[in-house]
């Protein structure tokens, strides 16, 4: 059992964009912490290009590569990362999957060969498992778990420079979370039953990015984590208190940091918000989105999200035609620009100012945006790290130490919080420390608990 | 960090939620909604403070005082729910708050049910589902929890669900209105080639599609297909449906329905 018990950054203030501790290089030139910060480009396909198995591996590769890679090389960018985060059509048929990653690959060294831009394509393969139906290998008949792996090694066979995923251990846990307000069940499924998920899945997934030489990029608390925050929303939303998605947060960085215990290794996955968190820990190489991914959600920290990043990325926009151009080059031009911004600081060693100027932008426009600001995203790392093997103690720690930051903040007038957004507070706070200490007594108070949650089976786990 | 001592925040970013925070209590809204008779009062009492221990004996009370199983539904345990409907427009409520009442309602139900010598009557049947190939279910769950704690019986196919299935659930149970939501846009193509089938087969109710990747354009694209942008609106929308609009006029008139919601 692998864990990591030291922090790689002795203080927050060390940590900067473009830079990280353990960096990395792969693709056709590129390098990811090592001093640049690198443009990632998401997309999908438009409603109706799955119709047919050309249309599909046409929109992909001669239509929205192509379009990425020309607009970059047109706008002068040096680096350029494709993210293709697989739709159901590709798991459903591996032939059709296996013809958009080799033609992803032939049209990125095309254009490396002609133009000496740097590129490299992400794959993200679809955790296609149901937990009603079972999450482990051999428990669904549907055999669901089994083609998860199959996508894997279909992506890293054909071409994949680093693969990822986005899993979705603990969502029914989660989904009864948030719709019940019950920090207990976030914990359990997003904290404890994610990190046992995330162990298991990334001890494969690892081993087939070993075998092909394919980076193990990471994964994501998306479907948690981001579903909290989606229906947080804005300040017009009302259905979820921002600081419970705040305390949310700081849960998810606890099983997102299990993905790097088990062979991934950067870079993190661009919806990774809590990616601050684990990089202060790992001292691995992140992605993040932030403005430029209101493409498809909003968030309230659209520049702070920048400020230690390694990688910067649009979340999916649907290929369309826009007045200047199609989306996908349109947001390439975006998410380039930016990074040429955090470069040329970097170029001038006045990274530290702009990071600055990006959280402090951001820091008070919301509670999850100010425990993600750097300074409080380290604290959270130490707290987690000092918790020692327990992933139940270390998710646990994580969010009492978040809700704590944000209620200090409120009084030192750092952060500005609503009654109820303090309300929620000091109940989250109140409910995480009436908790057993002991990881076996929690399991089994949860597992009685939560017995009637749908899709909720403890042999999922493993346990 | 940068020194901030200087900065004026108020210029850089604005609080509005915040700002507009309601500061009404609950009970300051409750006392003048709640129902006159002291013991349907209690049921719905139960129900709008999400008092689980509670509605059991208090619906067991109202047997017991024999009123109709159906006024205790109607009248105490809905009511309660549209006191809690109510509070969540007005930003006093969150989301939380309403899933809970609605399990506290549906436990009440479930008692009266059992006394009840004719099926308990509902606004109507709607069959919900999430579209082939996509695993987001959250927003097709809270809107069936809003929908039956307003009086609907809900079918829920539940996600990942072929339009085969879709077309005869929707044969079977002959609902009112059958929903889809996806939040993948590739998985959308379902909806309009659903919505054909069922046409095809002589049927012409309205469609409610809805998630993140389908926008009214989108909804209004095809024949009996219409709009609901996030849950709660979907109770005024199934609301005017069980009124008589038909698809047609629901998107006439879409904007005036869920204004302000």
């Amino acid at each position: 059992m692998s864990r990591f018990t030291k922090m790689a950054y002795a203080t927050s203030d060390d940590m900067t964009f473009g830079r990280s501790k353990k960096p990395l290089s792969y693709g056709l030139g590129i390098k990811v912490g090592l001093g640049s910060v690198i443009p990632e480009i998401n997309y999908l396909p438009r409603p109706g290009a799955e119709s047919s198995r050309e249309r599909l591996v046409k929109e992909y590769v001669q239509y929205i590569t192509q379009d990425c890679i020309k607009q970059a090389v047109n706008l002068g960018f040096p680096n350029l990362q494709l993210e293709t985060e697989w739709i159901h059509t590709m798991s459903d048929d591996l032939g059709l999957a296996a013809s958009v990653v080799s033609g992803q690959k032939e049209a990125i060294t095309n254009f490396h060969e002609k133009y000496g831009i740097n590129l490299a394509v992400r794959h993200t393969v679809p955790d296609l498992r149901d937990a009603s139906y079972g999450l482990r290998a051999g428990m669904d008949t549907n055999g669901r778990p089994e083609k998860v792996i199959e996508c894997a090694e279909v992506a890293c066979e054909n071409g994949a420079d680093v693969l990822s995923i986005e899993s979705l251990g603990g969502k029914e846990l989660s989904d009864y979370a948030v719709t019940t307000g019950d920090i207990t069940a976030f914990l359990f499924g997003a904290g404890f039953l994610a990190s046992k998920d995330m162990e298991s899945l990334w001890k494969e997934l690892s081993g087939i990015c070993k075998k092909h030489r394919v980076i193990p990029g990471g994964d994501s608390n998306c479907a948690c984590s981001n579903t909290v925050m989606f229906m947080a929303g804005g300040h017009l939303d009302k259905d979820v208190q921002k600081t419970f998605s705040a305390v949310c947060r700081c849960i998810s960085a606890a099983s997102a940091l299990v993905v790097f215990e088990n062979g991934a290794v950067g870079p993190g996955k661009d919806c990774s918000y809590e990616g601050p968190i684990v990089k202060s820990i790992t001292g691995m190489p992140i992605s993040s989105e932030g403005k430029h991914s209101h493409c498809a959600h909003i968030d309230l920290f659209g520049n702070l999200t920048a400020a230690i990043t390694d990688m910067w990325s649009n979340e999916s926009v649907q290929y369309r035609h826009e007045f200047g151009g199609t989306s996908v080059q349109c947001w390439a031009g975006l998410i380039g620009y930016e990074c040429s911004l955090m470069n040329t600081a970097i170029s001038t060693g006045t990274e530290k100012t702009l990071r600055d100027l990006y959280t402090l932008s951001d820091r008070g426009r919301s509670p999850e945006g100010y425990i993600l600001s750097y300074d409080n995203a380290w604290k959270i790392g130490k707290s987690i790290i000092e918790c020692g093997n327990s992933h139940y103690l270390r998710a646990r720690t994580a969010g009492i130490t978040g809700a704590k930051l944000l209620i200090d903040g409120y009084n030192n007038k750092d952060i500005g919080l609503s009654r109820k957004q303090l309300e929620t507070l000091y109940k989250i706070i109140r409910d995480l420390e009436s908790l057993p200490d002991d990881e076996d007594v929690f399991l089994d108070m949860c597992i009685r608990k939560y017995a009637d949650v749908r899709g909720f089976n403890i042999k999922n786990y493993g346990i | 960090m940068l020194d901030t001592s200087k900065v004026d925040f108020n210029s850089i970013y604005r609080r509005y939620d915040i700002e507009s925070e309601n500061f009404n209590m609950p009970e300051s809204i409750v006392s003048r909604m709640l129902p006159k008779n002291p013991i349907l009062r209690n049921i719905a009492m139960a129900v709008t403070y999400v008092r689980f221990r509670e509605v059991g004996p208090a619906v067991m009370k109202a047997l017991q005082f024999k009123i109709d199983p159906q006024t205790i539904v109607n009248e105490g345990l809905v009511t309660g729910m549209e006191i809690v409907s109510y509070l969540y427009a007005h930003h006093i409520y969150y989301l939380p708050e309403i899933i809970m009442a609605s399990k506290v309602m549906e436990l009440g139900i479930s008692i009266a049910e059992k006394v009840m010598t004719e099926e308990l009557a509902t606004k109507g049947k709607i069959v919900m589902h999430v579209a082939e190939g996509d695993p987001h279910d959250i927003g097709k769950n809270i809107a069936a929890s809003m929908l039956k704690s307003s009086g609907y019986s809900v079918i829920d196919l539940g996600k990942d669900v072929t339009p085969e299935e879709v077309i005869d659930a929707v044969c079977n149970e002959k609902p009112m209105m059958v929903t889809g939501t996806a939040l993948m846009t590739v998985t959308l193509s379902a909806f309009p080639k659903t919505a054909k089938a069922l046409a095809d087969r002589g049927i012409d109710i309205p469609y409610m599609v809805a998630g993140g990747a389908v926008n009214r354009d989108f909804a209004e694209s095809f024949d009996m297909g219409i709009y609901s942008k996030k849950a709660p609106q979907t109770i005024p929308i199934a609301d005017s449906i069980s009124n008589g609009s038909s698809w047609r006029e629901i998107r006439e008139s879409w904007d005036d329905i869920v204004e302000g919601i």
